[in-house]
């Protein structure tokens, strides 16, 4: 059974809001590395009645960024550590000759994303918590070169519900640690809304395929005192290898 | 090439992307009336002890509004005065507008009441001293009585450091912690240095954070416990405090809770008070205020904004001794 592993990189630039820490809006650089798999459940992939290759397939993906922003008077500056995990199931369907080729299916993601503030007292830190069940789509278009065979991948991915936590707008970190409590919540799109989409090319030479890519981050969410807003746009760099697993092999 | 121009249009879509904000940010602005209506607003909604103090903040909103309107855009300086000043009628030492240039700070609560302290005076007494972390350490009283000072809650130390001055003073029959022109710090210090005075686990205090914009939106009191795992030394013979008036914040809390400690005296003057703990915010000109957020009350549900009175108020006079360090052994020694 083949697995498909992706190596990444990434950079770029962002704005974060998080009026919990300061009303105005940061911006800055963000860096990070990240790896995703891409696998079928079954070794034996169903030929459908139209002779194409369907099947189900599973994608797992975790990321860590690292991120520097500063206010939009250059005054103060936020440190950030964004850490993200999720798994997801999807129906691959194959159309010409599996040159086109489409995905649909649940995912199931968690990130956690810490910010402190360089310069407040008493509220340095501030989280983003949330775990959501999203929906997940993508569509990829292969074509070839005279030595290089390419495929464009578009990968989509949007919150349906889960749940997500916010401190309360007056409380320090001090409160938060001792017992006032913040907020957990049920979210979905109508309090919190997460768009992840990815466009990325894949460029496959004799012995090794590359990736290059744009990822963008849109998170945003709060409630009628508190404003969280995450916009982040990177640069992908990665590497692409496949390797077979043997069965009952673990991976 | 395409694929060269595909990617320059996926980065500048990008860059456009994240050009995009929420309209719920507070845009960067130098204007001064618009700074000085932030920095109202901040204080009207966020500062705990505007109805405590009987300020008329609406008053001092139209007094300062005016003093913007004449402000060149311009001039930083002059905006921050006005500030500053708008700032100083809350008669708040928690309360700070930091800039790159100044910085704000009010003095009148300590400004007017004896200092109660001189280092030179100190010195005579604090002499061949160690030092455990934030903690300076020696005996006084011809090695009957251990003296630890303490400048500032800000210096941290662990149970280890105590157990160590605890030793050196096994043979004392008192001990006098010195937080006089301690300003203050962490919290969880002042839990720390306080624990080896207390049995077990208890209430010390209770806060209340704020809960909405109103002056007087606030939680149900909070309890403040100290805990019973910082309990790792104990200390069951007579302890005196030393405080002034610039005892401050953590420290003034530290002495709060000290009033309930076994066999402990509070000598000196009245505390500083800053009993509000203080949170920071930024303004739209990106300079960032300091202010008091969290109402702070002693287990007897006492405000401590304005100060703890101690046991034996002691002012100094003398000249060639400190009073209070003097008193302090008075008080262990007939104990």
């Amino acid at each position: 059974m083949e697995h498909d592993n992706i190596l990444k990189i990434k950079f770029g630039t962002g704005y974060q809001l998080d009026t919990y820490l300061s009303p105005l809006g940061y911006t800055g650089w963000q860096y990070g590395i990240g790896n995703e798999w891409w696998q079928p459940f079954r070794k034996d992939t169903k030929l459908g009645k139209t002779g194409r290759l369907d099947h189900w397939a599973h994608v797992g993906r975790v990321e860590i960024m690292l991120s520097n922003y500063y206010s939009s008077a250059r005054s103060n500056s936020f440190f950030g550590i964004q850490i993200a995990g999720g798994w997801g199931a999807h129906y691959e369907w194959r159309w010409f000759d599996e040159r086109l080729r489409v995905h649909v299916g649940p995912y199931l993601e968690a990130g956690l994303a810490v910010r402190q503030h360089a310069g407040n007292v008493n509220k340095v830190l501030s989280l983003d918590i949330a775990m959501d069940v999203m929906a997940m789509g993508g569509i990829s278009w292969s074509f070839y070169g005279k030595k290089t065979s390419y495929r464009l991948n578009y990968l989509i991915r949007t919150n349906l519900i889960g749940f997500d936590y916010l401190p309360e707008y007056w409380e320090s970190y001090y409160e938060i640690t001792t017992g006032v409590p913040g907020m957990a919540r049920c979210s979905g799109p109508w309090n919190h809304n997460t768009v992840k989409h990815e466009l990325a090319l894949d460029l496959q030479f004799p012995h090794s395929t590359w990736r290059v890519g744009a990822e963008h981050e849109f998170v945003k969410y709060g409630t009628a005192d508190l404003h969280f807003m995450r916009h982040q746009f990177s640069i992908v760099l990665a590497c692409r290898w496949k390797y077979k697993i043997h069965a009952n092999a673990r991976l | 090439m395409k694929i060269l121009k595909l990617i320059l249009s996926i980065l500048t879509a990008g860059l456009l992307l994240t050009a995009c904000r929420s309209k719920e940010e507070v845009a960067f602005s130098m204007e001064p009336v618009e700074n000085v209506e932030a920095l109202w607003q901040i204080i009207d909604t966020k500062y705990c002890y505007i109805d405590t103090k009987g300020i008329d903040w609406s008053a001092i909103h139209e007094e300062y509004i005016e003093k913007a309107k004449a402000l060149d855009k311009n001039d930083q300086v002059a905006l921050f005065d006005v500030c500053a000043a708008m700032l100083d009628s809350l008669r708040d030492g928690h309360v700070n507008l930091y800039t790159a240039f100044d910085r704000s700070a009010n003095t009148a609560w300590y400004d007017t009441f004896p200092a109660n302290y001189d280092s030179k005076l100190q010195a005579l007494y604090l002499r061949d001293y160690r030092v455990a972390a934030g903690l300076y350490y020696c005996t006084i009283d011809n090695g009957r009585i251990g003296y630890i000072y303490y400048p500032s809650f800000s210096t941290g130390f662990s149970s280890a450091n105590i157990a160590w001055v605890f030793t050196a003073f096994k043979d004392c029959k008192g001990l006098v912690i010195d937080v006089r022109n301690n300003g203050g710090g962490a919290i969880t210090n002042a839990y720390q240095l306080a624990a080896p005075f207390f049995e077990a686990d208890q209430t010390i205090g209770y806060w209340q954070h704020k809960t909405g914009p109103g002056h007087e939106d606030f939680s149900e009191p909070e309890p403040m416990k100290l805990d019973a795992s910082l309990i790792q030394s104990k200390w069951g013979r007579p302890v005196v405090i030393l405080c002034n008036r610039r005892s401050y914040s953590a420290t003034n809390l530290f002495v709060s809770m000290m009033r309930y400690a076994k066999n402990a005296t509070l000598v000196g003057g009245v505390s500083g008070g800053g009993g509000g703990m203080p949170m920071s915010y930024e303004m739209p000109c990106g300079w960032t205020v300091r202010f008091s957020s969290v109402r702070m009350y002693d287990r007897d549900r006492k405000d401590i904004e304005a100060g703890i009175m101690p046991d034996i108020l002691v002012t100094q006079h003398s000249t060639d001794k400190d009073d209070l360090i003097e008193k302090a052994i008075e008080v262990i020694n007939k104990q």
